[in-house]
């Protein structure tokens, strides 16, 4: 019987997975984010996400992998203002990855919740299952003012109209690290080898990136932090970015 | 004018066939109207869609599903009217449904080939469509069978097939009356259609038994298409979507929504087709009072889900509610009540269940209020899930629109060439209903 | 085979039209394009197909002067990123640093050099060789004529060989008019400093260690001086050491970027920065805080400035001063700084001043966590004596406007946008036969140019730059192009040169190179020869070149004798006072303080047109593509306004209009709008959107340093009845409860 309900118990989890090779972990620490926006920019230029212009974000279909939100708390003149920088969480049981009919959306043996930009159709299901809304769709095949599109990086799929897309956590540089490692001697990716652009460029290192299955790195250390939490813990999404809250010197 | 003698067999065979094999100028107005009107306003706007890309639309990153999937929901709820009057009520052995049944399945395939066109409508790459479906493909892949809307494409296509199978075999006796009173290609076609009946006893026994093994199959299918369908909301974390009660709250819908369509569609074909004397009063009050029923559960349910949303006393459900009950949308929310759950009332009264014009304006209004249900649905969870900053606020665009109104004449369309193919009133079932035939006096 | 016969004939034509027909509809629908390959009979020889090249420049879109490392693909530039090695941003890169791409690949760039033709505004392409001539022609004819004088040169905040060149140029040519004006150029600092600290260059604010940063209005983390730098100091204030975390108190009329990260944001009135800060004086001093031996001093200096006596004025509570103040010399080492608003009255350089004495008090100078003035720059050092404060223009804009100027050369620089209308600049610019303008851009001043030499963008150049305020320690930045010059444009050092080989006589002695890469090689030669210093694999010049080309940066830090500070003088601590600030306008009629308040992204307005800068939402309200007026809610409900009305802004020199927005963190007898947007001319993102605060300013001067007092205008705002609704992202910017930012929601 316990053989039949431990068999059972496999099925629970959902995924395609039994342990991870590695599990890319992000930490955000809140009291280092000064809402600069630099990780935003970062982001945009390393995956060529489109230029939408004026008239697509009046009707609200902008296309950034990486926001910046803020929340204000209090009333002038004791008003607080705070950011929280949001970005596809990863998430061990993520609810956006069981809808997709055609599994666009799966759970890689790294921890990632990958999209595939050619298996897409489409339907949208993943973006409205998702609580973090952190999926954006291309309502249109964008284009760039020539020479614009002479940045667009050749590592990372420029993507067509009735595509979804998202964070990868910048799956392109998880692999050429991973392809490094193999050359180098098959040996396993090393702490801070591989960082997406985001945290390469936040000028207060907020963000920190790296393997959670690696005790040594950085980000296991930060992500047993007293301050560390997930957002909208409740919901048993399992993120994989851990955020570390604003110190409230106060409280 | 009417004649609303009971009539004797023979007037039975002529009086429908004359819908079927006389067609006026007046057909082709409408049929013209109705076709262009599909042409326009469904799939001009879709061929500019699929150009264009589905920004065509008003859906935006806070709403990413808009008025097509509210639509292709509507269209699924009308589908239920076939199968409850033809199915449950030829299983419960009632004997007014037999001049309407007809009518009310071919509605139900039609719903279900426009909400699939919806489907197509609704995709950001529609001409890889076919990756949902399991059929052997160069990428070696199967589609996700845990994904809610491909339990929607195998219940969707299932109930097509079975509800197709249904109205077609319940029609074989029909097709065979319409040979014998026709000549030529129609004659030739018709020999074909209804596979050589002869109306033997065998024949009859086969088709009795035949029919009733599908009306119990499809009762099923019906509860759980449209449940199937309540899950591709249910089974997210959207607040006000995320709930149990979502199955039996569709499905009533559904019915509901149904049984209104059926008694609109009805109206229509005894006014247009001079059938007063088949689809009468007790139809009328038998109709209506299913639709009390059903609305009295449909308010239950509406009820139920104020209920939950208070009870729950989460952040996210307050706000859920808050929104759909006096945001932006709510005049379409209390739209919605109005139609659904307060005017049905006034069926409880005779004079107004058996007058027909008060029931035609009822069941469309009912219906007006059901396709804003669906709308609400969509429009009022979306922007408000868990990130306040992300909320934001939906809108349909002009295409949205055109293709909704569009949705309608592809239905009337088809119902149009139906009633053209297929005896809209089953003719041999309704002489079951009519005293035995005596010899003239 | 068998005979087709008519029919079938027709049948398989119809059918292969409708096979195409379809094909055609399928290919349109998923748009594919002809893509062309790289033919490798002729391989590339400065890349290799598939291979990431990286090279390391400096980033030029503000004065901080980061490192960068560009990452190119097939000879293009792909990605932008911080240069490890750089001791300044140290690998990480601020928004406006990296849409520098956008800069380099702007579809509005200037392709060609431009000829006037007919009215201002109105170009026809010429070749250098023309263009060259017609304005080498015209300086030679006016130094033959001793008339080099009347050539004046205007540039942005350079910095580096190129501005030596600049200046060796222009002094070959007879003229000592050549000024670097820029909107952001810190003269009140400057003016601070050298009145407490007895400096001409900026110090290395070391917040980096600090326990305690007190911020009058400096938004460090967003646009003051070194933003990246600062931020990467903020963060490890914050959680980069066990023992302690630092606090921070910024001290400000509007909530910048800066005070959002705050732990403690004080509203106080605009211009009383510097009074606070006399109090804080006062209350250290006079509350035995401070031991030295000239408290007696600072006590009969700051006697009027008691905190009962400042708190009316500033709005700020007396208690709050004195525990401000005091909290401030325990948490040592700290630092007092002042930016924004602080620096922008007609006190401005008295207010920096007293904020400068509350670090000389606290005994922060030249230690770590406090004041920094780095012993030994790189020369050339920042060209103090260059900079130009805004009166200093004003005395330029005179000359121009008296016809004493014959050709205005401009680079990198927008006087006509940075500039308030009633400085005159426009009109004076009219009188000037000959306006020639280096810009890559067709911005404002651009467009009124007679002569368009345009010059390389910075990813393009050569060059080299000595960031002030640095770190501390000497450091310079060595820029070298990255990808092959898209268009017919020049290295700005390389029109130099040219030029001074056109004009003849004796400026090709004096600069005797003809490209800019051989002029800053020699010149390093000289710094290496200069400092003694010694490559890796012993001293070979060519090979430390390479080896800092290849770094992008040359630095030092070693330890140094720190400056030897005396003290202020005695004389100087009894003229320390700080007068209330003066505004245009009187309060009857413009009943708010205008803030114009420069942005992450656009800064003086040079970002707006990078696409991928007006698609950032703005951090602090979310708005894209856009001007905005900023209002307290509370009084926008008092005049009836909601957000996206359209309010007309009126100001004794002129009004403007925009959608105002309600903005919860600003005082409620001030209004707000950001610098950047409001362009007519500078490209298709940038153009015709939104409107620009600085037109509308008033020219009050802080007459210590001569410094613009762009925060001294007042306002009226008056409903149009119309409405633009902005474009933002933001949905509902309160939590609501859940669970986002803490462990614990705030309440169910």
């Amino acid at each position: 019987m316990g053989k039949l309900t431990d068999k059972l118990k496999q099925y629970l989890k959902p995924g395609y997975y039994d342990k991870f090779d590695y599990h890319w972990t992000m930490t955000i620490d809140l009291d280092r984010c000064t809402g600069c926006e630099a990780c935003v920019v970062a982001c945009q230029a390393e995956n060529n996400l489109p230029i939408v212009g004026e008239k697509r974000f009046r009707e609200r279909r902008e296309i950034k992998w990486l926001r910046v939100e803020r929340y204000w708390e209090g009333e002038y003149p004791d008003v607080k203002l705070r950011f929280i920088p949001m970005l596809c969480q990863h998430c061990d049981q993520a609810p956006c990855e069981t809808p997709c009919p055609v599994a666009a959306t799966y759970h890689n043996q790294d921890g990632l919740n990958t999209q595939i930009y050619n298996r897409c159709i489409g339907t949208r299901t993943c973006a409205v299952y998702c609580p973090y809304e952190v999926r954006y769709f291309n309502w249109f095949s964008y284009t760039w003012d020539e020479p614009l599109e002479q940045q667009l990086n050749p590592d990372v799929t420029v993507r067509e109209k009735g595509v979804m897309e998202k964070c990868t956590f910048c799956i392109q540089r998880i692999r050429q690290a991973k392809d490094r490692a193999k050359d180098d001697g098959r040996r396993r990716v090393r702490d801070g080898e591989v960082t997406p652009a985001c945290v390469q460029s936040c000028p207060a290192e907020a963000m920190v990136f790296g393997d959670l299955n690696d005790p040594e790195s950085r980000v296991a250390k930060l992500a047993k932090n007293a301050r560390g939490y997930k957002v909208l813990e409740e919901l048993n999404t399992a993120p994989s970015i851990v955020y570390l809250k604003k110190v409230n010197p106060d409280g | 004018m009417a004649d609303y003698r009971e009539p004797a067999y023979a007037d039975v065979n002529r009086d429908i066939l004359q819908t079927m094999l006389v067609t006026g100028p007046r057909y082709w107005i409408v049929f013209g109207i109705t076709s262009t009107v599909a042409l326009v306003c469904f799939f001009l706007p879709w061929i500019y869609q699929w150009h264009v890309g589905v920004g065509a639309a008003g859906m935006n990153r806070n709403a990413v599903w808009g008025t097509y999937l509210s639509n292709f929901i509507f269209w699924i709820g009308l589908s239920h009217s076939g199968t409850l009057l033809s199915a449950v009520l030829h299983i419960t052995g009632s004997g007014w449904r037999k001049a309407i049944y007809r009518s009310a399945e071919a509605m139900t395939l039609f719903s279900l080939m426009t909400a699939a066109l919806f489907v197509m409508v609704h995709l950001g790459r529609v001409w890889f469509v076919h990756w949902s479906i399991p059929i052997p493909n160069p990428m070696g892949l199967w589609p996700n069978f845990r994904s809610p809307l491909l339990f929607d494409v195998m219940a969707i296509t299932t109930y097509l097939v079975a509800s197709s199978i249904f109205i077609y075999m319940g029609s074989v006796p029909d097709y065979a009356a319409v040979r014998d009173a026709s000549t030529g290609l129609r004659r030739r076609l018709y020999a074909i259609f209804s596979f050589g009946w002869r109306g033997t006893a065998q024949e009859w026994h086969t088709l009795g038994w035949a029919y009733t093994f599908f009306a119990v199959f499809v009762i099923p299918l019906a509860v759980s298409v449209h449940s199937i369908v309540s899950w591709d909301f249910a089974m997210s974390l959207v607040p006000g979507l995320h709930q149990t009660i979502f199955a039996p709250y569709f499905v009533c819908g559904a019915i509901y929504s149904g049984t209104a369509g059926i008694v609109t569609v009805m109206y229509l074909l005894r006014r247009c087709l001079n059938l007063e004397r088949y689809i009468r009063e007790i139809h009328l009050d038998n109709l209506g009072k299913l639709l009390i029923a059903l609305s009295l559960v449909w308010s239950y349910i509406n009820i139920l889900e104020l209920f939950t949303g208070w009870y729950s006393g989460t952040s996210y459900e307050y706000e859920a509610l808050r929104f759909k009950l006096f945001g932006f949308y709510a005049p379409l929310y209390w739209e919605m009540i109005t139609f659904c759950a307060l005017v049905p009332l006034l069926i409880f009264w005779k004079k107004i269940r058996l007058s027909w014009n008060r029931m035609f304006v009822i069941s469309i209004l009912i219906n007006i209020g059901m396709l804003t249900e669906r709308f609400i649905i969509v429009a009022t969870s979306q922007p408000r899930k868990f990130l306040p900053a992300a909320f934001g606020f939906y809108f349909p665009s002009v295409v949205e629109i055109m293709i909704t109104i569009g949705s309608f004449a592809v239905f009337a369309t088809l119902f149009l060439i139906f009633i053209k193919w297929t005896p809209c009133v089953s003719i041999y079932e309704v002489k079951e209903t009519l005293k035995p035939l005596r010899r003239a006096a | 085979m068998e005979k087709i016969n008519r029919r079938d004939f027709l049948k398989f034509i119809g059918a292969g039209g409708i096979g195409a027909g379809a094909g055609l509809l399928y290919g349109e629908s998923t748009r594919k394009t002809v893509e062309l390959l790289i033919p490798q009979v002729v391989t590339p020889e400065d890349y290799s197909p598939g291979i990431a090249t990286w090279y390391n420049t400096v980033c030029r879109l503000c004065s901080a002067g980061c490192g960068i490392s560009v990452r190119t693909r097939e000879g293009r530039a792909k990605k932008i990123e911080g240069n490890p090695n750089h001791p300044v941003n140290q690998g990480r890169l601020c928004a406006l640093g990296q849409a520098g791409l956008n800069a380099l690949y702007n579809p509005d760039r200037i392709r060609t050099p431009l000829r006037r033709t007919g009215d201002r505004g109105n170009f026809a392409p010429i070749d250098w060789d023309e263009a060259l001539t017609l304005l080498g022609r015209r300086l030679g004819n006016l130094k033959i004529k001793k008339q080099g004088s009347s050539v004046y040169l205007l540039a942005g905040g350079l910095r580096g060989h190129i501005d030596t060149l600049f200046y060796t140029f222009m002094q070959a040519l007879g003229s000592d008019h050549y000024l670097h004006y820029e909107f952001t150029h810190p003269a009140a600092l400057y003016a601070a400093n050298r009145m407490i600290f007895n400096q001409d260059i900026l110090p290395y604010y070391d917040i980096s260690n600090a326990s305690y940063v007190l911020s009058f209005g400096a938004d460090y983390l967003g646009t003051w001086l070194s933003p990246v730098h600062y931020s990467q100091a903020y963060g490890h204030l914050r959680q980069g050491r066990t023992d302690q975390r630092g606090k921070c108190v910024q001290i400000e009329p509007r909530m910048s970027l800066t005070g959002a990260s705050a732990d403690e944001w004080i509203a106080c009135r605009p211009g009383s920065e510097g009074l606070l800060a006399m109090a804080m004086v006062h209350v250290i001093v006079n509350d035995g805080l401070y031991r030295g031996p000239d408290r007696n001093a600072w006590l009969e200096a700051t006697g009027p400035y008691t905190p009962e006596a400042v708190a009316a004025q500033a709005d700020v509570a007396a208690d709050v001063i004195t525990r401000l103040a005091h909290e401030f010399i325990r948490n040592q080492p700290g630092l007092a700084i002042g930016g924004g608003s602080a620096a922008s009255h007609t006190n401005a350089a008295a207010s920096l001043a007293a904020i400068n004495v509350l670090n000389y008090l606290a005994g922060n100078l030249n230690t770590p966590g406090g004041v920094i003035f780095n012993p030994d720059p790189v020369s050339p050092a920042s060209p103090v004596a260059r900079q130009a404060s805004y009166a200093r223009l004003q005395e330029w804009i005179e000359a121009m406007a008296g016809g004493g100027v014959d050709v205005l050369i401009t680079h990198a620089v927008n006087p006509v946008f940075t500039l308030p209308p009633a400085a005159g600049f426009t009109e004076a610019l009219a009188k000037v036969p000959m306006v020639v303008s280096l810009s890559s851009f067709m911005d404002e001043t651009t467009a009124l140019a007679d002569l368009v030499l345009p010059a390389h963008t910075y990813l393009e150049a050569w060059g080299d730059d000595m960031p002030e305020p640095g770190v501390g320690f000497p450091v310079a930045t060595l820029s070298q192009p990255v990808v092959k010059p898209l268009y017919d444009t020049r290295d700005a050092g390389d029109i130099i040169l040219s030029l001074a080989h056109q004009i003849g006589g004796e400026l090709p002695v004096v600069l005797p190179w003809t490209r800019i890469e051989d002029y800053l090689k020699d010149s390093w030669k000289h710094i290496y020869g200069q400092r003694r210093i010694t490559a890796d694999s012993g001293g070979n010049f060519d090979e430390f070149w390479n080896a800092a080309l290849a770094a992008g940066v040359w630095g030092e830090n070693i330890t140094r004798e720190p400056l030897r500070f005396d003290g202020v003088a005695e004389d100087r601590i009894r003229a320390l006072q700080v007068p209330p600030p003066a505004f245009a306008g009187e309060e009857k009629d413009h009943p708010f303080v205008l803030l114009p308040y420069l942005t992450q992204a656009f800064h003086d307005g040079r970002g707006a047109n990078l696409p991928w800068l007006q698609e950032l939402p703005d951090p602090l309200t979310s708005i894209v593509y856009g001007a905005w007026v900023e209002i307290n809610p509370a009084t926008a409900k008092r005049f009836g306004i909601r957000e996206g009305d359209i309010v007309e802004v009126q100001t004794p020199s002129g009004s403007l209009r925009a959608p105002a927005f309600l903005y919860p963190a600003i005082r409620p007898d001030v209004i707000a709008m950001p610098i950047g947007q409001g362009h007519s001319q500078y490209g298709r993102y940038a153009r015709g959107r939104g409107a620009n605060p600085l037109e509308i300013l008033s020219p009050l001067v802080d007459e210590a340093s001569g410094a613009l007092a762009w925060s001294a205008t007042r306002a009226g705002i008056r409903k149009t009845g119309e409405r633009a609704p902005l474009i933002k992202t933001d949905g509902v910017t309160r939590t609501l409860g859940r669970q986002i930012l803490d462990d614990k929601p705030a309440h169910t």
